[in-house]
C-alpha cells in the first residue's frame, strides 16, 4: 500500500470506529469500561505515529508500506500500549491476557479490512491514498 | 476494362494497418521488385499470392508460397475465388479484398463532409450509414474495455456503449505483443497483484486468487510462499501474475458485461463535433449483410480514445537499414515475431546484437540464455548500450539500484505513483515541474529478478555476454540475405568501430508519437488541441480533452497518448483503470450523462455481483 499522511488518519479514524468498536463491544460487556478506552488511547496515539510511518515510507524509493510494516507498527504500538498499561498505569488495572488479546483482536480485524472491505466500498480509496473523502 | 481492388492489410503483430486500391491483377509477397504490393516479413514468400479478377468473379491464387495463404482457416491451394465475406491470411497479415466500382471515392481517406470542424448531421445521414450510442470508446483493447466495465459496473446500460476496434479480444494486441517479447501465458507479466482489468476493486488480486488456487490443489507449501511474497514486497521479489491468468479474468469478465455486444469490428478515420452538440465517429466497418468494408458514421454524447501505441519502433539507424533492405530476418524489433533468431542460433550458433535494457531486454537475454543450454553451438551477445549507467536515479530520499548497467524498479514507476504521495504531486505540479518528475521517476528499468541477475553475472564471467557502449551509426550488409550485418559504432569519446553480428534484437520499444497515429494527426490538426510537456495529449486531471467539450457532450482519454499529463503510469493496467475511474466520475457530475456514483452499499452490492459471476 501506498497511504499518504491524511489517508492513514482516515482509514485509521473509519476502522477504529467500525471494527475496533464491534470487536471492543465483547470485552466491553465483560471487563467495563477499560478496552474502549484502550482503543481510543490507540487511535490517538496512532494518528502520531502514522506521521513518523509516512516520513519512513519516503526512504522507499517505492513509497511503499509492505503488509509486513503494517505488521511491525502493530508490534511497536502494542509495545507503546503495554508500557502505557502496566509501565504508568495509564488505564487502572488491566489482565495482560485480555489486553493482548483484545489490541491484537482488533489489529488483525482492521488490517483484513484495510487489504479488502475499504477497496470495496470506496472503489476509489486505494487510488488516494486512503482517503475516504 | 481492369477492375480496382481495394487491399485492406493489418498487420496482427503491430496492428498496422493500410490501404492500397489499385489495379488488378495483383501479385503480394515480400520482395520488392516482383510485387505490386509488398508484404515485408520473413513469414511472407518472396511472391506469395495474386489476385485476378475474370469480369465476375474476384480470385486469389497461391503461388507456391512457403507458409501458404488461408481463407477463412483453410488453405487455398491453386485458384479459388473470394467471396465478399472472406478473411484472408498470410504471415501475419490480415488482408480484406474487395473489388472497387467507383475508385475515386476511396482514395481520399477523409470525405469532404469531414474536412470542418463542425459537421452537419443532415448532410452526413444523406451519404453514410449511420448509427448512435451514447458512450463510444474508441481502440477496443484494455484501455476500452476497463472504461467500459466502469461504466457497465457503475449502471449505465451495456446497449448504450460501443467499442469501436480491431481485434474481438480486448486483450489481442496485448497479448501478441507480450507472446513476441517472449512473455507466454505461463510466465509472469510485470503487474501488481490488485492491477486487475477484469475487477475495479482490485480485490481479489491475482495473488490471492492464486493462493486460493494453489491451496485448493493442495500445493500448501506454494501456496504460503505466494502469501509470503506479497506479504514482504518489495523485500522478497515483488509478486506478478501470470499472463495467461489475466487474460483468462479478461475473458470472464467480458462474458458478464457482454463485452460482445458492445464491441464492433471498425478502424477509426476522424472524430468531428457536430451541428446537433455530439460527435461524428467516422470509421471503417464491415457490412453485416455484404462483410464488405465500408465508410459508416457513430454519433455519440461520450467519447473514449483509449488506441494505445500506434506501432513499435526502431532505433533510426536500423530503420534505416531496415527501409533500404526489407531485412525483417537478421534485424528484428522485439516485439516482432521472431522465433527464427532463437531457431537459427540454436541450430548455427551466431552473435546477437541487444538493443535497450528494459524488461524486455531482460526476457530476450533470458530466452538467448536458455537457447545457448540446448545446444553446443557457440551463441554470443553483445549488449549495446549508449552509456554507462553506474548510478540509480535518486528522488529525495529514495534511491533505485543498479548493476552491470542495469536499473531496477519493481514496476514501470514508483509504487506511489499509482495512488500514492507521489500521484498527488505530479498532478499538483505545473507542465515543467511534470515534465522533471517523469524523467526522475521513469527511464528504462527493469524488474529486480534474481534470475535475470544471475543470467548476467554468469554471462560476464563466462564471457558470452558482453556490454559495449556505443552509438549505432550506420548499418550494412554485404548479401541481402545471408551472412552477418555490420554496425558501424561511434563510443562517446568519439572513436570509431565496428561490429558483425548475425542477428540485431532491438527491445527499445514501442512508439508513442501521436503523429505517428493518423486518427490523432488529425484531431489535433483540426481542432489545434494543446499538447502536454512530452507531446502528448493534454488531459484535465479528470483525463478530458477540454478543448472537444461540445455542449454536454464530452471526450475522454486514457493509455500512453495522456503520458506527460498529471498521471504517470497512465499505460499500466492499473492506471487504465484509475483513468475510467476519474473520467467515469467526472461523468457522474455532468447530469445529462446519467452515470451514477458508485460507492458504499451499491459497490458492495456490485461487487457480490462480480463475486458470483452475475451480470452487472
Amino acid at each position: 500500500m501506498t497511504p499518504v499522511l491524511i489517508g492513514r488518519w482516515q482509514t485509521r479514524l473509519f476502522l477504529m470506529l467500525t471494527f475496533g468498536l464491534l470487536v471492543t463491544i465483547p470485552f466491553v460487556i465483560a471487563g467495563g469500561i477499560n478496552p474502549a478506552i484502550v482503543l481510543a488511547f490507540v487511535t490517538v496515539t496512532g494518528f502520531f505515529w502514522d506521521v513518523l510511518y509516512t516520513f519512513i515510507q519516503k526512504f522507499h524509493w517505492d513509497h511503499d508500506w509492505p503488509a509486513s510494516f503494517q505488521f511491525g507498527a502493530g508490534v511497536w504500538e502494542f509495545i507503546i500500549l503495554f508500557i502505557a498499561a502496566f509501565g504508568l498505569g495509564v488505564f487502572g488495572p488491566l489482565n495482560l491476557f485480555n489486553l493482548f488479546f483484545h489490541y491484537w483482536a482488533v489489529w488483525l480485524t482492521t488490517f483484513l479490512a484495510s487489504q479488502s472491505i475499504m477497496r470495496i466500498i470506496f472503489p476509489r480509496w486505494r487510488f488516494f491514498g486512503g482517503r475516504i473523502i | 476494362m481492369n477492375k480496382t481492388i481495394k487491399l485492406t492489410l493489418t498487420d496482427l503483430q503491430t496492428q498496422d494497418s493500410q490501404q492500397i486500391v489499385t489495379q488488378l491483377p495483383v501479385t503480394i509477397g515480400r520482395s520488392k521488385s516482383k510485387n505490386s504490393v509488398v508484404l515485408p516479413h520473413p513469414m511472407v514468400s518472396s511472391q506469395h499470392a495474386q489476385f485476378s479478377h475474370d469480369g465476375r468473379v474476384l480470385w486469389v491464387e497461391d503461388l507456391d508460397s512457403r507458409n501458404g495463404t488461408q481463407i477463412n482457416g483453410r488453405t487455398v491451394s491453386g485458384r479459388v475465388p473470394i467471396l465478399p465475406k472472406d478473411d484472408l491470411l498470410a504471415g501475419p497479415f490480415h488482408i480484406f479484398a474487395e473489388v472497387v466500382e467507383d475508385s475515386d471515392k476511396l482514395l481520399s481517406s477523409i470525405p469532404n463532409l469531414f474536412q470542418f470542424e463542425t459537421v452537419v448531421e443532415e448532410q452526413i445521414n444523406a451519404q453514410f450509414p449511420t448509427q448512435q450510442s451514447r458512450f463510444l470508446t474508441i481502440g477496443g483493447g484494455i484501455g476500452s474495455f476497463v472504461w467500459a466495465d466502469t461504466l457497465v459496473v457503475s449502471g449505465v446500460d451495456p446497449a448504450d456503449i460501443v467499442a469501436l476496434g480491431m481485434e474481438k479480444k480486448p486483450y489481442g494486441r496485448y497479448q501478441r505483443l507480450c507472446f513476441n517479447s517472449q512473455i507466454p501465458e505461463h510466465e509472469r507479466l510485470r503487474s501488481n497483484s490488485d492491477s486487475c482489468p477484469d475487477n475495479l476493486w482490485g480485490w481479489p488480486g491475482y495473488a490471492v486468487r492464486e493462493i486460493g488456487y494453489e491451496s485448493a490443489k493442495g500445493r500448501l507449501f506454494k501456496a504460503f510462499g505466494l502469501a509470503w511474497q506479497i506479504f514482504n514486497e518489495p523485500y522478497v521479489q515483488t509478486y506478478t501474475p501470470k499472463a495467461g491468468a489475466v487474460f483468462d479474468s479478461i475473458d470472464q469478465e467480458a462474458d458478464r458485461i457482454q463485452w460482445d455486444k458492445i464491441w464492433q469490428f471498425g478502424r477509426v478515420r476522424a472524430i468531428r463535433k457536430t451541428d446537433h452538440g455530439r460527435y461524428a465517429i467516422l470509421y471503417s466497418g464491415r457490412d453485416p449483410e455484404t462483410g464488405q468494408s465500408e465508410s459508416h458514421v457513430y454519433y455519440c454524447n461520450w467519447l473514449h480514445i483509449a488506441i494505445g501505441y500506434p506501432g513499435i519502433k526502431l532505433l533510426k539507424q536500423l530503420q534505416d537499414y531496415r527501409d533500404e533492405t526489407h531485412d525483417f530476418h537478421r534485424l528484428v524489433n522485439a516485439y516482432e515475431e521472431h522465433e527464427h533468431v532463437y531457431d537459427q542460433l540454436k541450430q548455427h550458433g551466431g552473435t546477437v546484437v541487444v538493443r535497450g535494457r528494459g524488461i524486455v531486454a531482460s526476457r530476450i537475454i533470458q530466452k538467448v540464455h536458455e537457447t545457448r543450454q540446448r545446444t553446443d553451438k557457440p551463441i554470443f551477445v553483445v549488449h549495446l548500450m549508449r552509456s554507462p549507467k553506474t548510478a540509480g536515479n535518486r528522488y529525495r530520499l529514495g534511491k533505485r539500484a543498479v548493476e552491470h548497467n542495469w536499473e531496477f524498479q519493481p514496476f514501470n514507476w514508483p509504487k506511489a505513483a499509482w495512488g500514492g504521495d507521489l500521484r498527488v504531486t505530479l498532478e499538483r505540479a505545473n507542465d515543467d515541474k511534470r515534465d522533471a518528475l517523469l524523467d526522475q521517476w521513469g527511464g528504462t528499468t527493469t524488474a529486480d529478478r534474481e534470475d535475470w541477475k544471475e543470467i548476467v553475472d554468469s554471462g560476464l564471467q563466462e564471457g558470452w555476454y558482453q556490454i559495449i557502449f556505443d552509438n549505432i551509426t550506420h548499418a550494412s550488409a554485404d548479401h541481402p540475405e545471408i551472412g552477418p550485418i555490420t554496425l558501424t559504432l561511434k563510443n562517446e569519446s568519439g572513436e570509431d568501430g565496428f561490429i558483425r553480428a548475425n542477428f540485431i534484437i532491438d527491445a527499445t520499444g514501442l512508439d508513442s508519437d501521436i503523429n505517428s497515429h493518423s486518427l490523432l494527426h488529425d484531431l489535433v490538426g483540426r481542432y489545434n488541441l494543446p499538447l502536454n510537456p512530452k507531446g502528448r495529449l493534454h488531459v484535465s486531471n479528470h483525463f478530458e480533452l477540454e478543448a472537444l467539450a461540445h455542449g454536454p457532450s464530452r471526450v475522454y482519454a486514457s493509455g500512453v497518448c495522456t503520458l506527460g499529463g498529471p498521471y504517470a503510469p497512465v499505460d499500466s493496467f492499473l492506471g487504465l483503470q484509475y483513468a475510467a475511474q476519474r473520467s467515469v466520475s467526472h461523468l457522474v457530475r455532468n447530469s445529462e450523462s446519467g452515470v451514477r456514483e458508485l460507492g458504499g452499499l451499491r459497490s458492495l452490492y456490485q461487487w457480490t455481483r462480480w463475486v458470483r459471476g452475475v451480470q452487472p
